[in-house]
């Protein structure tokens, strides 16, 4: 029988990684990592062994999109396995806190360096698009402004889960002239946008963007207008074992209290099929380039990056793999 | 409430119809070219003079304070103006006559738009073929007519609807199709690309089309056009003749109504972000180059095309089309 609170807290965190409750990829993976801790702390070792069968897995499946919380978990794993091989399972436990801990700082610091490097990419009297919410292109766009530079922020509302009236009420509060549209009216405003910025999920190697849905739309506008278009992505969320195509069919909702309220639910149900897509796939060559902690490169360039960090091919065990080796440990 | 415009007193019944139209409860290009007409057969009925030239001249301002109930949709004015040419033209010699022959002709007008939206449907399910999946954005009449004719001659079942934020016209449309017998999907305005390389076929509507074939229609139209031509999916704008926009003939643009922020967000959401500016646009432009066809009841027609339709309803004298251009410009001075 388990008792620790982590563990009871699993099935709800899956929830809230699966319907999207959780918005910034990397807020999800920074949870996970700290619930991770949390469970070295306060479960028994036997707890904690199974915990990383059961949990790990599920949290991984539960954002499947996510390149980010794989790579991160996979990083925490193989740091922690060479503790486990030193001084058992015991020592897995014990490192577990301040494996995190370290992994944390570290995406901190990767971010700071993104946030550094987008932020040299604004300039003066420019006019931003941002879709969806993400903490590392809100602190982007706050660090240009916050250096004197003035700009115009259109934000689009980011249906289904409309987390786009988050990033616009940040940036509003923090003094910004910022503009709320619909997602619908993205084409209709495009034309007064000089850039474009957005999030990602995960990078694939041929340098198309998983994000939240409707930033491919966005995309698609930029280009028509020739707006230009950045993805602010640390190289975290460079996918190493999976190169992805358009078949991301991950995370689809059918929950019609997205959509409608719940009277008209009613009097559609059974009538109307709903479905909600919360990401989808960006092209490269939609995407101007993509600015990282090493660096803007351009999409295509992926693959050097993922070399110079990773080898060619890169070495990458599976996360999968490197679970069942850590459990194992006595 | 009656209430005094210029002079006239606009009786309670067309002030009603008009606030209808202003507020959406009557929405939909057609459907407010017909509630338009409506209104001028009952000012007549409830004209209270006794002179021929004053009935003119009180229909005449009645027909403007119609007009002015919605700034983008062209159906309104060219439904006002298919009333109102037959009773200028005719010269009257009595009320009765003249009361007469303006409620024949809103009889006339609402008639010929009820058959077009069948004719309409009929065409359009001739261009959709076999196993076709089709997508649709915000409510149009002869959009929904084309795709249920076209279920009804066997040739789809699966269509996709979008939600069309902010006012959610997508949950009409799916209502309407369902209960036609389509599997109907329903999905947000943002998954549009997402979805659109499962579509073969986009069927929309439109508020107004200029003489350059560019569309008008419900904000999105055009992202769902361009989503389309990306994925080499046709698309077909369903329209009735009277939502060519004569005026656009004379180089007049298209003015695109910005509605309330109230539509988007909460007045409590407002309240709490007094920084953050909505911008809420109801229609956006569809470029001619985005649409394969024009499906009127008149033909089908290549959007470049649509000087065509304008030439045979308006003819091209470019002098009446500007004293009907000033009297107009009035009416854009909105309350």
């Amino acid at each position: 029988m388990v008792t620790c609170s982590p563990f009871k807290r699993v099935s709800s965190l899956v929830t809230q990684l699966r319907n999207g409750a959780i918005l910034g990829s990397t807020e999800a993976s920074l949870k996970v990592l700290n619930e991770i801790k949390d469970a070295s702390r306060e479960c028994t070792l036997k707890e904690f062994r199974k915990y990383l069968q059961e949990a790990v897995p599920s949290f991984i499946e539960g954002r499947p999109t996510s390149i980010l919380m794989r790579n991160l978990v996979r990083k925490y794993l193989e740091q922690i396995l060479r503790a486990g091989k030193e001084g058992g399972f015991r020592s897995v436990v014990e490192k577990t806190p301040e494996t995190v801990d370290s992994i944390v700082k570290e995406v901190e610091e990767v971010k700071k360096a993104v946030v550094e490097v987008g932020s040299r990419r604004l300039s003066d009297g420019a006019t931003l698009m941002i879709h969806s919410y993400s903490s590392t292109v809100i602190r982007l766009v706050m660090k240009a402004f916050e250096e004197g530079k003035k700009f115009k922020v259109f934000v689009t509302e980011s249906r289904p889960i409309g987390e786009g009236r988050i990033t616009a009420s940040v940036l509003g509060r923090a003094g910004l002239d910022v503009t709320l549209i619909v997602d619908s009216a993205v084409r209709y405003v495009m034309k007064r946008v000089t850039d474009v910025l957005f999030s990602a999920d995960a990078v694939a190697a041929n340098g198309a963007v998983i994000n939240k849905v409707g930033t491919s739309v966005v995309a698609l506008a930029a280009k028509e207008a020739r707006v230009r278009t950045y993805v602010v992505a640390g190289t975290y969320k460079f996918g190493l074992e999976t190169v992805f195509g358009e078949l991301v069919e991950g995370m689809v909702l059918n929950d019609a209290s997205l959509i409608m309220h719940p009277e008209q639910a009613t009097e559609l149900a059974g009538k109307v099929l709903v479905r909600a897509p919360l990401f989808d796939v960006t092209p490269p060559e939609y995407i101007d380039a993509i600015i990282t902690e090493v660096g803007v490169v351009a999409p295509q360039a992926i693959p050097l990056v993922i070399k110079e960090k990773y080898g060619w091919p890169p070495k990458v065990a599976r996360v999968n793999d490197l679970l069942k080796e850590v459990v194992g440990i006595e | 409430m009656s209430k005094e415009f210029k002079g006239w007193e606009i009786p309670e019944d067309v002030v009603k119809i008009r606030e209808e139209i202003r507020t959406m409860v009557i929405r939909g290009a057609g459907k407010i070219a017909r509630a338009g007409a409506s209104a001028l057969a009952e000012a007549a009925k409830a004209f209270n003079g006794s002179d021929v030239e004053d009935f003119l001249r009180y229909m005449m301002a009645v027909g403007e304070y119609v007009k002015s109930a919605r700034p983008t949709a062209v159906s309104l004015p060219n439904a006002v103006a298919y009333v109102l040419n037959r009773l200028r033209k005719a010269r009257p010699s009595s009320l009765g006559e003249a009361v007469n022959l303006v409620i024949r002709s809103a009889d006339e007008f609402i008639t010929y738009s009820k058959n077009s939206v069948k004719i309409i449907g009929e065409l359009g399910a001739r261009r959709i073929a076999n196993g076709d999946v089709v997508m649709t954005h915000c409510h149009s009449t002869v959009a929904v007519s084309v795709i249920a004719t076209a279920h009804k001659h066997g040739k789809v079942n699966k269509v996709f609807v979008k939600e069309t934020r902010p006012r959610m016209q997508g949950l009409i449309t799916a209502k309407a199709l369902a209960d036609a017998g389509l599997d109907v999907i329903l999905i947000p305005d943002s998954s549009v690309r997402y979805f659109m390389k499962k579509v073969n076929k986009v069927v929309v509507g439109a508020d107004t089309i200029a003489a350059n074939g560019a569309v008008i229609n419900k904000v999105g139209t055009s992202v769902v056009a361009l989503a389309a031509k990306e994925a080499r999916v046709r698309t077909y704008v369903a329209a009735e003749t009277y939502k060519f926009s004569p005026l656009t003939v004379v180089g007049e643009l298209v003015p695109i109504e910005i509605r309330s922020p109230e539509e988007v967000v909460s007045k409590e959401w407002l309240e709490s972000n007094p920084n953050v500016r909505i911008f809420n646009p109801a229609f956006d432009v569809t470029p001619p180059e985005y649409i394969d066809a024009i499906i009127t009841e008149k033909g089908v027609i290549p959007p470049q095309a649509a000087i065509l339709i304008l030439m045979e309803e308006y003819g091209l004298n470019i002098s009446d089309l500007l004293t009907h251009m000033v009297e107009l410009r009035e009416d854009e001075l909105r309350e």
